[in-house]
């Protein structure tokens, strides 16, 4: 019992004798934390960034000239059958030359002397679609309705947001785990370096008569308490970095997106630092005492 | 205690020792004298198993060199005690926790490593200074530092390579005098040097190396 007291008790140490060394190896293991959770926490939002998005789509559906208002609500609701459909509201007749007023100033009855505007519906699209979602045979589906005259949307503006979130979405997770991996090599050389500088101390142990297990457990202990500190300081600026692009999105844009952080999130951080620190100290005692 | 039977072995670069054969006998002082390069640091490795013979045996206590398995290594090197020229103190911490290491290695309890650390520095003469860090020692402080680690688990054995190197005559003489004071208390002794001045007319066994081989003893 004594002897492993003794063990952790050298590898608290050894994080206060040791300062730059431990500094050098929790800087990196920070950085590396700090970026794998931001790209983390983009990979998270990426959805409520399209779904934002998502809901400014629009489709306006234009119904011919024959179509009457109970009619039209029978097409409405036809078209709400259409799968990535959320709504689909009719705008009368009425409503359009109010429309017309409130968007170009000027009243199309006293000008025309008849109201030449048809019934038209405006629809939108799913937003919570876990799938790429496609407008154009949304758009072709309406357009083959009965008393349907015009269908206008932002065809490429859809298509090119869709296209771009694929994209990520295909090459996000091969990205995540190159950086993990560039960050796991980083913090392994770091660890390796500043146990290398102790390679004295590795073989006065040898020498003296300490098992590997010996020579290895404060290493072992340090690697934690350095993983741990590193989570412990990238958690907090990485709650803050996103909280500053929040209050950024929210009083210099019109972006009415709130980012959010998973909790579980930093639990993976400290996993993964720990892990990350206890492997690499043990791979390279292991490395030097060979 | 220790047994060398025709035991050679070469370097990758080249030397080593050839063909030794000798025995030294439990609670033996023997100096092991040569010029530098004549194979006493090698010799030395193998006794503690730092190095494997390439032909021939050696036998450290109830342990064989063609038979002991690499995870027994630390239990040969817990009953040896080293001193080395270059004293192999650690600098990062004081000369009460360089004393202490091999207790906790052995794992010693709590409350009995101080009384043992300050019998091991108060037999070799080291006075105060318990606090102090190695690089704030001379080198006579050093070494006495270095042989109260090595004393103070009460090894069996004590090997000690060339550690008057880099001492003044008299540090180097009063080393020698406290090595033999630990063999009288029953300790046996293995002092590798290459001042024969320091070593001639003290009534010991000597082993003279030369180019690897044994030339006299």
């Amino acid at each position: 019992m004594d002897k492993f007291l003794y063990l952790i008790s050298e590898g608290f140490k050894n994080v206060w004798r040791h300062k730059m060394t431990t500094f050098t190896a929790v800087f990196s293991l920070f950085l590396a934390l700090y970026v794998v959770g931001l790209l983390a926490t983009a990979g998270e939002n990426t959805k409520s960034i399209l779904q934002y998005l998502r809901s400014k789509y629009k489709i306006e559906v234009f119904f011919k000239q024959d179509i009457d208002y109970q009619s039209a609500k029978k097409i409405s609701n036809s078209i709400l059958q259409i799968k990535g459909i959320r709504s689909s509201t009719v705008i009368n007749k009425d409503d359009a030359v109010r429309i017309f007023k409130d968007q170009f100033g000027e009243d199309i009855l006293s000008i025309l002397g008849y109201n030449p505007l048809p019934i038209s519906a405006v629809v939108n699209l799913k937003r919570k679609s876990e799938q790429v979602l496609d407008a154009s045979p949304i758009v072709n589906k309406i357009k083959s309705l009965e008393g349907i005259e015009e269908v206008r949307y932002q065809g490429s503006l859809i298509k090119k947001i869709e296209r771009t979130y694929a994209k990520i979405m295909k090459y996000f997770p091969y990205l995540a785990v190159v950086f993990i991996l560039v960050a796991v090599l980083v913090i392994y050389n770091t660890v390796k370096l500043s146990i290398f500088a102790r390679k004295e101390l590795i073989n006065s142990l040898k020498l003296i008569g300490a098992t590997k297990i010996f020579i290895k457990m404060p290493f072992i202990f340090e690697g934690l308490i350095d993983g741990i500190v590193a989570a412990a300081i990238a958690s907090p600026l990485i709650f803050g970095t996103i909280n500053g692009v929040n209050y950024l999105m929210n009083n210099f844009t019109s972006w009415n997106i709130q980012l959010s952080i998973a909790p579980v999130l930093f639990l993976w951080l400290t996993l993964l630092s720990g892990i990350i620190s206890v492997v690499g100290s043990y791979r390279a005692v292991s490395d030097i005492m060979k | 205690m220790i047994e060398f039977n025709n035991v050679s072995y070469t370097h990758s670069k080249g030397k080593g020792v050839t063909n030794l054969t000798f025995s030294i006998d439990d609670g033996d002082f023997v100096f092991l004298i040569g010029a530098t390069g004549s194979g006493k640091t090698t010799l030395m490795r193998l006794i503690y198993f730092d190095l494997w013979s390439d032909t021939g045996k050696v036998q450290v206590g109830g342990y064989k060199s063609d038979s002991i398995r690499i995870k027994h290594v630390p239990d040969i090197r817990k009953n040896i005690g080293m001193v080395f020229q270059d004293y192999h103190l650690l600098d990062d911490r004081n000369v009460f926790h360089n004393v202490a290491l091999p207790l906790h290695v052995l794992g010693y309890n709590a409350q009995e490593i101080p009384y043992r650390v300050e019998e091991a520095l108060e037999l070799v003469g080291f006075e105060g200074k318990r606090e102090h860090y190695p690089n704030e020692l001379s080198g006579g402080e050093k070494q006495k530092v270095t042989l109260a680690r090595a004393i103070v688990k009460e090894p069996d054995l004590i090997l000690a390579d060339e550690p008057t190197g880099n001492l003044d005559p008299v540090s180097a003489f009063e080393l020698v005098q406290l090595l033999e004071t630990i063999n009288n208390n029953g300790t046996t002794v293995l002092m590798a040097s290459h001042n024969y001045n320091l070593i001639k007319g003290r009534g010991r066994r000597i082993l003279e190396l030369k180019d690897g081989a044994i030339r006299g003893s």
